[in-house]
């Protein structure tokens, strides 16, 4: 009788010693095969790896290996540090494992398969939405439990035929079988067997037993489930932008094409972007080759005075004139969408009816695609036919009848005249933009208390002077936040530019913005290091302007 | 002044739809109306085909006339002794004076012009053809003998108001334009669900869960939100290249379920929830995961649905990353932007085509706006200054 617990109480026991064991085991393997892995880069056996890859998987796997040792041995102390790093290898080999099977199962490459029939499946997508939102709808009878209880039944029923039929016509089971026949290769088996020893091996560091026999505690868990919830949002991010952020800063250095091997250049690419010069002119129209060094500038543009003058010439012609066109863009842009924002939400805030309505008829241009908002302003600027020359047209006959003068009506050839190019740009972003910032002003406003005004009243101030003292003071955050935001957006211009202008560099380089030449040189001429370049050189002038915003905002707030 | 700039801001709304129902020789004219026209037809006794009616002024009076028959050739003929006397006739109305074969001429001028036999108030007077025009023979659709010769181009159609919804059908075929929603549906729906599964699970371990390296992740995602996309689009490019993902939607879809903003934002909301309950639970032996599923998620509908509104917005109007990574000939795997981007080329002397694309690209993010406006405007505004 006694004999039967002592017994379950050593089996147990002696099963997690054996766990246990077999979990230092695995871990000193594991640290022998990474070590091999972090080796087998530089025996030649893989000709095609690049220098980069080649590194990345050496420090990747020797990290990995010299961690896998370390653990080992705190297993066998039975320390919960060996957990933990256990835990966090097994669980980053999992997730190489599933993205391995994944990739080499042309998982994310048959998404083209289903965006085939997805036309055909997308509505059965939708009926299972409605049944979700039929069983939803349940909650809102929760006084009559019956009408909840059908309710929320016909909702399943209908998200469940809905999601079989949407499976069935996406074709599921030719998807499956693919994947299957493309996972039939050692690749494929070597991935799927190493994902299940993970799998075990996560199991077996994560049970009860084991984290008790290595002392686990209550903010261990909380760490590890922190780091577990964080992953996948943490792992993407490494992946997919600081990664890219740090290879951007190494092909700024190189004079990669996508396709070579990149050589590295050191400075060359900003020292060429960088490189201007400034010369006096003899006389206002003296030609450039005469002033400058053609083999190596070109001229930007000239200032003239008296008789002479200066000429601005530069090794890279085009980002000169792409950082003045976004330059001059921004000073317009931006103005013209904040201030005209800021007065519409004053006379918005107030509490008539159809408020909300105005509202949000501002806020539509700013939700629209830029790509086909651009269209239909392309057909607005039409010279001949367009709407805004109509109006002009209008205007001055009006104006003529009115004062009897003789203006002459302009016939603008908006987009393809270099004088008004780029203004065409602005107006279409002062449309765009100033129902979104007029919504956060809005915002800004309602956090203004209303006793100020009230106290202001008392005291007899005016309407102006309230807006002046109060509003504009309490709405500093909210400016430097709309201002900054507007700026930075408008530093990126680059969808209006590349729809409305043909060719999108507008007449004569007059709207070739930083993006725009960003992409010309990356994508068109596949210069991708002097791209690199010309990104990095984008965000200083960004983070340079912003950071200059903020010290004015600083400095103001200091008289509140 | 309110209702003047909500017109600016829904003008070129108002204009792309009119015009997508318009046919092309409505969306050139000038002036611009805004509402699309039809000339009318009407069946004439007489004539196989109806005829197309058109307004002709008669003693002073405004009148609907069909247009019989253009390109009408008409001359106005002088006579050479004396240039004052004219009259319109039509060519083939005149005989060559002195018959075909040996026709009289008459130098007018210093040139030599032939001379044709026009009856003037019954008098036959030899005239050279001074100069040409084509009219068109009008005639009336109730009483077809009477007639009235004028210019067709510089007379007014009789017009009504009425929408020619096959131009969207026509510019689906034209561009595969179905195609390109329902890729953008897909990537869209991707997205959105990706970027709120990770930013969800990630918000929720920064706003509740206290371990080392939390914070100095925290502000490393924090310090990244400002740095520009355009920064990214080179190595990303190369990234795609390496794993074969150039040309493919998952390029467009994966890379984008990942959000250090949204992370952001959901890890503010998060941390304003009652951390009461949240305890309450755990000492009911609930899992975080359990917790966050069962009472956190549903207690932050109108935040989750604005970060999906702000998503689907981003997702589906997006177009530089789109460019770069699907080939222009792939149209296959076109989006709505791409699709459109090389409409603009193919269709770039039918605006109503375009437009009608522009459309269906514009439209389907304005009815999410619409829907989810309720949480939509305030949650914007606050979201957006408070962080």
């Amino acid at each position: 009788m006694t004999e039967i617990p002592n017994q379950s109480n050593k089996n147990p026991a002696r099963q997690n010693e054996f766990i246990l064991r077999l979990l230092s085991l695995w871990r000193g393997l594991f640290s022998v095969l990474a070590a091999s892995g972090a080796i087998a880069p530089w025996l030649g056996i893989f000709p095609n790896l690049r220098l980069w890859q080649g590194l990345l998987l050496t420090t990747t796997l020797g990290l990995a290996s010299i961690f896998s040792a370390i653990a080992a041995a705190e297993i066998i102390k039975r320390r919960h540090k060996g957990r933990t790093i256990s835990l966090f290898i097994d669980y980053l080999g999992l997730v190489a494992c599933i993205l391995i099977i994944l990739q080499v199962g042309g998982v994310f490459i048959g998404i083209d398969a289903l965006a085939e029939v997805f036309g055909r499946s997308i509505l059965f997508l939708l009926a299972a939405f409605v049944g979700y939102l039929i069983s939803a709808a349940g909650d809102y009878f929760e006084s009559r439990s019956t009408t909840q209880k059908i309710l929320r039944q016909v909702g399943k029923w209908i998200v469940l035929i809905g999601m079989v039929l949407f499976l069935l016509t996406a074709n599921i089971f030719q998807g499956l079988l693919a994947i299957i026949n493309k996972l039939a290769n050692p690749m494929g088996i070597t991935a799927i067997v190493s994902l299940i020893i993970f799998g075990l091996a996560l199991w077996g560091m994560w049970r009860e037993p084991t984290a008790s026999a290595l002392k686990a505690k209550t903010n261990h868990e909380q760490m590890l489930n922190g780091w577990l919830f964080l992953s996948p949002n943490l792992l993407g991010f490494l992946i997919f932008f600081a990664g890219p952020l740090l290879l951007s800063f190494y092909f700024s250095f190189t004079d990669s094409d996508a396709f070579n091997t990149p050589k590295w250049v050191g400075v060359e690419n900003y020292a060429k972007i960088l490189n201007i010069t400034i010369k006096p002119l003899a006389a206002p129209d003296q030609l450039a080759r005469e002033a400058l060094d053609i083999q190596v500038y070109d001229e930007v543009g000239r200032i003239k005075f008296g008789n002479g003058g200066i000429l601005f010439g530069a090794e890279d012609k085009l980002f000169w004139l792409a950082l003045r066109n976004t330059l001059v863009y921004a000073l317009f842009a931006v103005p013209l969408s904040v201030i005209p924002a800021l007065l519409l939400s004053n006379i918005l805030n107030s509490k008539l009816p159809g408020m909300k309505f105005f509202r949000a008829v501002y806020f539509i241009p700013s939700i629209a695609a830029i790509v086909g908002i651009s269209l239909v302003w392309q057909w607005l600027y039409n010279a001949t036919i367009g709407y805004i020359n109509y109006f002009i047209t209008i205007g001055v006959e009006f104006w003529n009848n009115l004062f009897n003068t003789g203006l002459i009506d302009p016939k603008i050839n908006w987009v393809s005249d270099e004088k008004t190019a780029l203004l065409a740009i602005i107006i279409i972003a002062a449309w765009q933009t100033m129902g979104f910032n007029t919504v956060l002003f809005l915002a800004g406003l309602q956090n203004i208390p209303g006793e100020l005004y009230e106290a202001a009243t008392v005291d007899g101030a005016g309407p102006w002077d309230k807006f002046w003292r109060i509003t504009l003071p309490m709405l500093a955050p909210t400016t430097f936040y709309v201002v900054s935001t507007t700026t930075i957006q408008a530093m990126q211009v680059f969808e209006q530019v590349f729809i409305l202008m043909n060719p999108p560099e507008g007449p004569n380089n007059s709207t070739i913005t930083l993006v725009l030449y960003l992409y010309r040189s990356g994508f068109q001429n596949f210069k991708q290091g002097y791209a690199s370049a010309l990104a990095w050189v984008l965000f200083i002038v960004i983070f340079g302007l912003t950071l200059i915003q903020f010290q004015n905002q600083r400095k103001n707030s200091l008289y509140e | 002044m309110l209702t003047f700039f909500a017109l600016v801001m829904i003008f070129p709304f108002i204009y792309m739809v009119a015009t997508s129902l318009k046919i092309p020789a409505d969306t050139f004219r000038y002036p611009p109306r805004i509402l699309p026209r039809d000339p009318i037809t009407i069946a004439v006794e007489g004539f196989k085909d109806p005829l197309p009616l058109y307004y002709v002024e008669i003693q002073g009076q405004k009148q609907e006339y069909a247009l019989a028959k253009s390109n009408i050739k008409v001359g106005q003929y002088a006579d050479p002794g004396n240039p004052t006397i004219t009259a319109e006739r039509r060519l083939t109305e005149v005989k060559p004076t002195g018959g075909a074969m040996n026709q009289k001429t008459a130098t007018i001028n210093g040139k030599e012009e032939k001379l044709f036999d026009v009856e003037v108030d019954g008098k036959t007077i030899p005239m050279y053809l001074a100069s040409q025009t084509t009219v068109g023979e009008f005639i009336d659709p109730k009483n077809p003998s009477s007639k009235v010769y004028q210019n067709v181009r510089l007379s007014t159609p009789v017009e009504n108001l009425s929408s020619h919804p096959e131009n969207y059908t026509n510019v689906v075929a034209l561009q595969g334009i179905d195609r390109a929603l329902t890729n953008t549906a897909l990537v869209t729906i991707l997205v959105v669900l990706g970027q709120l599964a990770t930013s969800i699970v990630g918000g929720y371990a920064f706003a509740r869960l206290k371990f080392p390296g939390r914070d100095s992740v925290f502000i490393f995602y924090l310090g990244t939100i400002m740095i520009p996309f355009v920064m990214l689009i080179v190595p990303l490019y190369q990234l795609m290249v390496l794993i074969g993902w150039t040309d493919r939607l998952a390029a467009l879809i994966v890379p984008w379920m990942f959000t250090a903003y949204g992370t952001f934002l959901m890890r503010q909301h998060f941390i304003t929830f009652p951390k009461e309950i949240e305890e309450a639970a755990l000492l009911d032996g609930a899992s975080r995961l359990q917790i966050l599923t069962k009472i956190i998620v549903p207690a932050s509908v109108p935040a989750l649905a604005t970060q999906a509104t702000f998503t689907f917005l981003y997702a589906w109007n997006s177009f530089l990353w789109p460019l770069v990574i699907i080939n222009v000939g792939n149209e296959k795997n076109h989006v709505l932007t791409l699709a459109l981007n090389v409409l603009r080329g193919r269709a770039s002397d039918s605006p109503n085509l375009i437009l009608a694309g522009a459309a269906i690209a514009i439209l389907p993010p304005l009815v999410v706006f619409i829907l989810g406006q309720r949480f939509f405007v305030e949650s914007v505004a606050s979201s957006g200054v408070k962080g």
